[in-house]
């Protein structure tokens, strides 16, 4: 029998099998401000953050502000990507330690909650469920109520799924592929349809039933003002799927569902593909937002010879997704700006945007322009959009490059599509 | 409606597009360290939307005061490092300039209800403490005698007797654990941890400092 690791050891290794698990932020819209998800009782430890607290970062410059590991190492996948081919020493924190451990950090103020995930030891439902112990031990025994993302396995049954929403902020299901058979090519084992696709829908499902009975409480406790807040986000969120306000009125798993794929793995995935599943996900099942992690090949897994993917088509894609779930453009638009092979070209997609759209439909006059005119031109994001649009309202008329600056525009990357006062700046200042 | 005047600035018209109110303004500059009274009479006399768009040197050199005020409070937030003993006393140290300790003080007491808390500011060499109530107060004195006095008067807690052993290799171990060699970028590093950063208690002998950074006994 091999000697049993200590939890420095399983600190060390399980934390660098979670390394290429991406989460980028710790924001919770559970604040004083709505109603607490574990109530008022000062026993509760902890808090969250409106827009997240970075304790430390690595020197990658990544934010570092979870305790991220894995529960276990063991698996009975074979994805060709995956350290598990690799991992020689195969081990699993108890409950316990787990929770034991996280609280300690949290005490010394270098992490700002828990990322959870695993591989999956005999079956998705036996490791679920001691995450999910680990998960309870913590909000239960250490009355922790800070934030927690919970990494769901492929295939998991409902009834747990229920329970992880419950007791986390934000809950992931990695999609890895953006089809079933780039899956297939990457990961054989698994049902891309029924383990990853079906479990996304449930969590939708789960979420939107509880808000409607969380609205039906909160309605009877007459908070009035808040409500009709609530409803309205909530209705406007439905109408065309996509996420319009950080805060959604939901009482539970607040930071909504998440998801992540591994870039440049399978051989003919194109960036359309990607984008086209992650459309279907902010449409589909109220995606919050999607996560990139470009391939990098491991020694000892089958893909360990394949060239590891640019990290600039990671931040094309980010890019990408920004223009899709923020500025609400069509995927027909992005797709006019695609290479032949379906991937995003070399720069800023929404400068490759502004070329293609303004050649045809002329330069814009701050003054006329509607607002998705106005959020096409370089420079100018949603935000001084609506500026513009509220001043116009208003009678103002912008004559002069210095109004706009004043209301946030990056003049620099705006002029080549603006009409000011009849005029066109086409000089370097 | 009431036609808004050509010369007008769109900001005063938006009322919120960047800077800062005159109302905030009064409430927080008070916290800095070089804040004078005189600097209120200015600051009523001008126009908000000067202030707000940095138009003068004066409104540049507010808008700078505020800024150095709510980083200060963040990098404080970000970076302190405590400590917890068996009695639920929390404890660390803070190199505040600004009169930002209460900010820091009431971060620490949202996440530890139970808790007193204390920092020690080394700017000023006084501990402030905060207690279960949210009652703040300032102690001429050094750290340890304060939470010594403190934990005097209350008896050992079972959950914080549960988590008394040492992070600090705990928190190395991840930390490490973390970084994909593959995706190192310093100038981003730098730009998230700037070297000022590593002035402050909590990080001087940080993890951060240290990793990557060979010593002399790695070559002997």
């Amino acid at each position: 029998m091999g000697k049993v690791p200590s939890v420095l050891e399983k600190i060390r290794i399980l934390g660098e099998n979670s390394k290429y698990d991406i989460c980028a932020s710790t924001a919770s819209s559970r604040t004083d401000k709505y109603p607490k998800l574990f109530g008022d009782s000062k026993e509760w430890i902890g808090a969250t953050a409106s827009a997240g607290i970075c304790h430390s970062y690595t020197p990658d410059g990544r934010c570092m502000s979870l305790f991220k590991t894995l529960y276990t190492n063991k698996c009975i996948y074979n994805c060709k990507y995956c350290f598990s081919h690799s991992a020689k020493r195969k081990m699993s924190f108890t409950p316990e330690e787990y929770a034991r451990t996280f609280m300690k950090l949290y005490s010394m103020n270098v992490v700002e909650g828990v990322f959870i995930s695993s591989g999956v030891c005999g079956s998705a439902d036996k490791t679920t469920e001691e995450m999910l112990e680990a998960i309870r031990l913590l909000r239960l025994k250490y009355k922790f109520r800070g934030y927690v993302h919970f990494k769901c396995l492929p295939g998991v049954s409902q009834y747990l799924l229920k329970e992880a929403i419950s007791l986390s902020d934000r809950i992931s299901i990695n999609s890895e592929a953006s089809t079933k058979d780039h899956l297939a090519e990457i990961a054989e084992q698994k049902d891309f349809n029924n383990d990853i696709i079906t479990r996304q829908r449930w969590l939708k499902q789960i979420r939107v039933k509880h808000n409607d009975e969380a609205l039906k409480i909160m309605r009877d406790f007459k908070q009035e003002n808040q409500l009709k807040f609530q409803e309205r986000m909530i209705k406007d969120r439905r109408e065309d799927g996509y996420k319009k306000f950080r805060w959604d009125g939901a009482p539970i798993l607040n930071s909504g569902q998440t998801t992540q794929f591994v870039v440049g793995a399978a051989e003919n995935e194109t960036d359309f593909d990607l984008l086209k599943r992650i459309d279907w996900g902010y449409k589909g099942i109220d995606l919050r937002r999607a996560y990139f992690s470009s391939f990098i090949p491991i020694e000892g897994t089958p893909l360990a010879g394949k060239q590891a993917a640019p990290l600039t088509r990671e931040h094309r894609l980010y890019q990408s997704d920004w223009l899709l779930r923020i500025y609400h453009y069509k995927l027909k638009d992005l797709k006019e700006i695609l290479t032949e092979e379906g991937n995003l070209p070399k720069g800023d997609p929404k400068m490759h945007l502004a070329r293609k759209y303004f050649k045809d439909h002329g330069l814009v006059d701050p003054n006329q322009a509607s607002y998705q005119d106005l959020i096409r031109v370089p420079g100018i994001g949603p935000i001084s959009a609506k500026r513009i649009i509220n001043l116009r309202t208003r009678k103002f008329v912008f004559k002069r490059r210095k109004d706009l600056k004043s209301v946030g525009v990056v003049l620099k990357r705006a002029d080549p599509y603006l009409l000011i006062n009849r005029g066109n700046q086409t000089t370097l200042n | 409606m009431k036609k808004i005047k050509e010369v007008q600035d769109p900001l005063e018209v938006v009322g919120c597009a960047k800077g800062h109110s005159h109302e905030e303004l009064i409430h927080n500059l008070p916290r800095h360290c070089k804040f004078s009274p005189i600097l209120i009479k200015h600051i009523k006399k001008v126009p908000e939307v000067i202030l707000r768009n940095s138009g003068t040197p004066f409104a540049r050199k507010v808008n700078r005061m505020m800024r150095e005020v709510s980083t200060e409070a963040y990098r404080a937030r970000q970076f302190t490092r405590t400590e917890i003993n068996n009695r639920g006393v929390l404890f660390g140290v803070v190199l505040l300039k600004h009169r930002v300790i209460d900010l820091v003080l009431k971060y620490f007491h949202e996440r530890w209800p139970q808790c007193i808390i204390c920092l020690y500011n080394e700017h000023t060499q006084k501990t402030t403490k905060i207690d279960e109530k949210g009652k703040i107060e300032e102690l001429d004195f050094p750290l340890k005698k304060v939470v010594d006095d403190v934990s005097k008067n209350r008896t050992i807690i079972p959950y914080f007797d549960d988590i008394q052993f040492s992070g600090e290799i705990i928190f190395e171990t991840l930390y490490k654990s973390q970084f994909v060699s593959e995706r190192e970028n310093k100038s981003y590093f730098k730009r998230m941890v700037p070297d000022k950063c590593f002035e402050l208690p909590g990080m001087r002998g940080g993890v951060e400092k240290r990793f990557r950074n060979k010593h002399i006994n790695d070559f002997l």
